[in-house]
């Protein structure tokens, strides 16, 4: 922000009236060689929802940081609410009303809930000390925001390391609601959120709304956007491209200045095949949460796992891949019983599995790129030896197939956007040559183009006879990809939607059980 | 992960924390010690294996913090030393009244904040290893604990030593000291700067970017564990009555491994003081069996280093069970 190196964040003059509540100018990033953002551009009028576009890697994220005071801009100018600002710390950022929340999540897994929430605004006592009973019952409200949509164990004593991804993601929100930030960023909020959540989500930004508070909306899901917000603005490339009304846009003309023609891969439909004997039985299986639930898929099968977030999808797939006890029931692949004590059996067997939570299950912080790749393979090949030289390029072919943005593979993997990261671990399974591939929310963060490609690389996979279980809180998505649909509450198959009953309808009326 | 472990194991219950182990190890040194030593549980014999215990107890307590925020801090030893040779030499210097030895004291405790200060500037603003940055700072502080005191010496006044192993407020003045180490710890607790640390320990990133001060946190986390390094000195002066720049230097380590057995975790995030204590203590029980066992020397550090690891290893077991 070179442009105005005068001003410092405090004190501030007066507020002008009639100051955007953002307006970021010519922004540039560069972090070492790698240019982030080449000319950043934001505007967002007060009390207004505005939605920031564009393709993985593109710069939003790194365009939200520097408004939030987390990473300082090479150049440019930042205005909020008419006044030119430089924050040099979150802390600065924050106390001029602006409040991000950070798609990696900026929480702290070994704490509780309520300690995350508040934390560095702890409510104390007039000897200093933590004000336990406020902490729980201001906790508690802003849990109730959510109501029953939050879910079993999201509670203010419970620790974060223990939430569902969704949890978390929840507690991230309220972080930044508690604050009452008078400009909030959402980098991608609803990426695990069940449609249940994420209307109420959406209820609570319309009533800030209503309130005066002024939002940036970042997510890669337009039916989302075109329902929330006021205004896009499209980035490409770290350039803004676009700054549009969204009364007078569509789907398609925003996806074209995001990322050029994609083309839709539309509804699956299954090739007549003889039925080909199942490669994995679940009978009565259980664990956990899990109650009793029997399946089978078939090589070529795509089947999916539907109902609201947290019902007992993730839990059956890490069960499946050996990442979390499967206690009660019985395993059979290709007929023969088997048990999965841990992923390296599963691994060994040719399963893999994709998690949604990057933070938690996949990243291999401060390694390379490379090394986040080769973890599986080096696994499943039973390589004691890296020959870098002939696997790089075959782990490359992979990444480019979903076209990962990176500068080079000995990079470290947090240099990486979020959706390329997510890339790199489907990659990761992918490049392992699986029978059995157990998606589990695959396509967390990662952009409509890439995700166009992934799906057509995974019905690829399954014509060529490989297995799938897919999970997706994007009920479009599931509808789209699956042969069959297998409806989960409450840690039990309430349903089976497959031909004719596979469809928003059904789907939506079984999830919800017999309320909706 | 359930099948794999001893049933026993799976039988407690689930919300057991990492220090149980040490916890239960430690109640069964008191009472192997009890019966092997007659009269373990007098008064003069309990006050006199505390006085032995208290230094450990201490260094214990101020690296909990450190590693709290996921650091490390292995110059206590040194602090300890360099505060040792101050304090009795400011003594010497100063004549032999209670106004000389309260002299001392503060120069002792003014020289472990320095201390400390130096080892948070360099790891929480210049941004050095904890590791390496402390390893090197132990270095200095006792070279210059030999540059002041070259050989043990310079007694300190009766006064000193007398009041230490004596009684204040009708209270043994090691127990006193004890009791409150353990209310200050207690007080931390609640505060919200023990959160503050575990945030920084937990995730780094994330602490920046909900607005903490990383480095002034971590800084005080290097200035606390400094200035109970320097309690623990003017302790162990009271003990031994004189200087010694060689004083400690088993502190570093022996501290980090009554921190991990209280169940911190020293990769930060998790834990806390009061586990340090019990970790503290039950070290020094170690060697207080293996010496009324009848125990040959040379098997002392094998048993300790035994038993310390067989309580670890129960600590990560209970652990991992969640
Ligand atoms: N700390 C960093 N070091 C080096 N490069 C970085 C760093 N952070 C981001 N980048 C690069 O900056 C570019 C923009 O990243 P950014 O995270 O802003 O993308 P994004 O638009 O948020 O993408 P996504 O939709 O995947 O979240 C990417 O090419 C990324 O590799
Ligand atoms: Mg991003």
């Amino acid at each position: 922000m070179t442009g105005t190196p005068e001003t410092p964040a405090l004190p501030m003059p007066a507020p002008t009236p009639l100051g955007p509540a953002i307006e970021a100018r010519d922004i540039v990033k560069r972090f070492g060689a790698v240019q982030a953002l080449g000319n950043g551009r934001l505007t967002v009028g007060r009390g207004e929802i505005h939605a920031l576009l564009g393709a993985n890697g593109c710069g939003k994220s790194t365009l939200s940081k520097i408004i939030a005071g987390t990473h300082a801009a090479t150049a440019g100018s930042l205005l909020i609410e008419g006044r030119p600002v430089r924050f040099a710390t979150p802390r600065e950022a924050e106390a001029a009303g602006i409040a991000l929340f950070y798609q990696e999540l900026s929480l702290i897994p070994p704490l509780s809930v309520a300690a995350n929430i508040f934390l560095g605004r702890e409510p104390r006592t007039r000897a200093g000390f933590i004000d336990r009973t406020r902490l729980r019952a201001e906790t508690e409200a802003l849990i109730a925001l959510f109501g029953d949509t939050a879910g079993p164990g999201l509670t203010p004593d419970a620790l974060v390391a223990d939430l569902t991804p969704g949890q978390r993601q929840i507690v991230e929100i309220l972080k930044v609601l508690s604050k009452s930030p008078r400009i909030v960023i959402m980098d991608e909020a609803t990426a695990a959120l069940d449609a249940r959540q994420v209307a109420v989500f959406f209820d609570i930004l319309r009533a800030r709304r209503a309130a005066g508070v002024s939002t940036v909306f970042i997510s890669h899901r337009l039916d989302e956007v075109f329902a929330l917000c006021d205004r896009v603005t499209v980035m490409r490339n770290g350039e803004t491209v676009a700054d549009l009304c969204i009364a007078d846009t569509d789907q398609d003309s925003v996806v074209r200045l995001m990322i050029g023609d994609v083309r839709k891969a539309g509804r699956r439909t299954r090739a007549d095949r003889p039925a080909a004997a199942p490669l994995l039985q679940a009978d009565r299986v259980g664990g956990g949460r899990l109650r009793d639930i029997t399946l089978a898929v078939a090589p070529g099968e795509i089947l999916g796992l539907g109902g609201l977030q947290g019902q007992g999808q993730s839990a059956l797939l890490r069960g499946l891949f050996g990442a979390d006890p499967l206690t009660a029931g019985r395993l059979r692949l290709d007929g023969q019983p088997v048990r999965i004590r841990a992923p390296a059996d599963a691994v060994a067997r040719g399963i893999a599995y994709v998690s949604g939570d990057r933070v938690a299950d996949a990243v291999l912080a401060g390694r390379s790129i490379f090394e986040n790749l080769a973890a599986a393979v080096l696994v499943r090949e039973r390589r004691w030896r890296v020959g870098a030289g002939t696997l790089a390029p075959r782990l490359a072919g992979v990444a480019a197939s979903l076209k990962t943005k990176y500068a080079g593979l000995d990079d470290a993997i947090g240099t990486l956007s979020g959706g390329n990261q997510q890339k790199v671990f489907i990659a990761r399974w992918l490049a392992t040559g699986p029978r059995l591939l157990l998606l589990d929310d695959p396509t967390k963060g990662i952009d409509l183009g890439a995700k166009a490609d992934l799906f057509a690389l995974i019905r690829q996979l399954a014509d060529s006879g490989v297995a799938i279980i897919l999970y997706s809180s994007e009920e479009a998505e599931l509808l789209d990809q699956s042969d069959r649909i297998l409806v989960f509450n409450g840690g039990a198959v309430v349903t089976e939607l497959s031909g004719p009953t596979l469809d928003s309808f059904h789907l939506t009326r079984a999830a919800y059980g017999d309320a909706a | 992960m359930k099948r794999a472990l001893p049933s026993a194991l799976s039988a407690l219950p689930a919300a057991l924390p990492a220090w149980a182990i040490t916890a239960a190890a430690l109640t069964v040194l008191v009472i192997v010690n009890g019966l092997l030593q007659p009269g373990f549980f007098d008064g003069t014999v309990l006050q006199s294996n505390l006085t032995t215990f208290l230094p450990l107890v201490l260094v214990a307590i101020g690296q909990t913090y450190v590693v709290l925020a996921g650091d490390i801090d292995l110059s206590v030893g040194a602090v300890a030393a360099l505060v040792n040779v101050v304090t009795v030499t400011v003594i010497a210097a100063t004549g032999d009244g209670p106004d000389a030895i309260l002299a001392g004291l503060a120069a002792g405790l003014a020289v472990a904040l320095a201390c400390g200060l130096v080892n948070g500037l360099l790891i929480g603003v210049v941004g050095l290893q904890p590791m390496v940055a402390t390893f090197g700072t132990a270095i200095l502080f006792s070279a210059l604990a030999l540059r002041i005191l070259p050989q043990a010496g310079l007694p300190v006044p009766d006064a000193y030593w007398q009041t230490y192993g004596g009684a204040v407020l009708g209270l043994p003045t090691v127990l006193l000291i004890l009791l409150l180490a353990i209310g200050f710890v207690a007080l931390l607790a609640r505060r919200p700067f023990q959160t503050w640390l575990k945030a920084v320990g937990g995730n780094r990133g994330g602490a920046f970017q909900s607005g903490l001060d990383l480095r002034r946190i971590r800084l005080s986390a290097y200035l606390i564990s400094a200035l109970f390094a320097g309690f623990a000195a003017l302790c162990l002066t009271g003990e031994t009555a004189s200087g010694d720049p060689l004083l400690g230097q088993s502190l570093g380590l022996g501290s980090v491994s009554a921190v991990a057995l209280g169940g911190t975790l020293l990769s930060g995030g998790v834990g806390g003081a009061a586990g340090s204590i019990l970790g503290a203590l039950l070290l020094g029980m170690i060697g207080n069996v293996i010496f009324f066992a009848g125990l040959p020397f040379e098997y002392q550090t094998l048993v300790q280093g035994l038993i310390v690891l067989a309580a670890l290893a129960g600590g990560v077991l209970v652990a991992r069970r969640r």
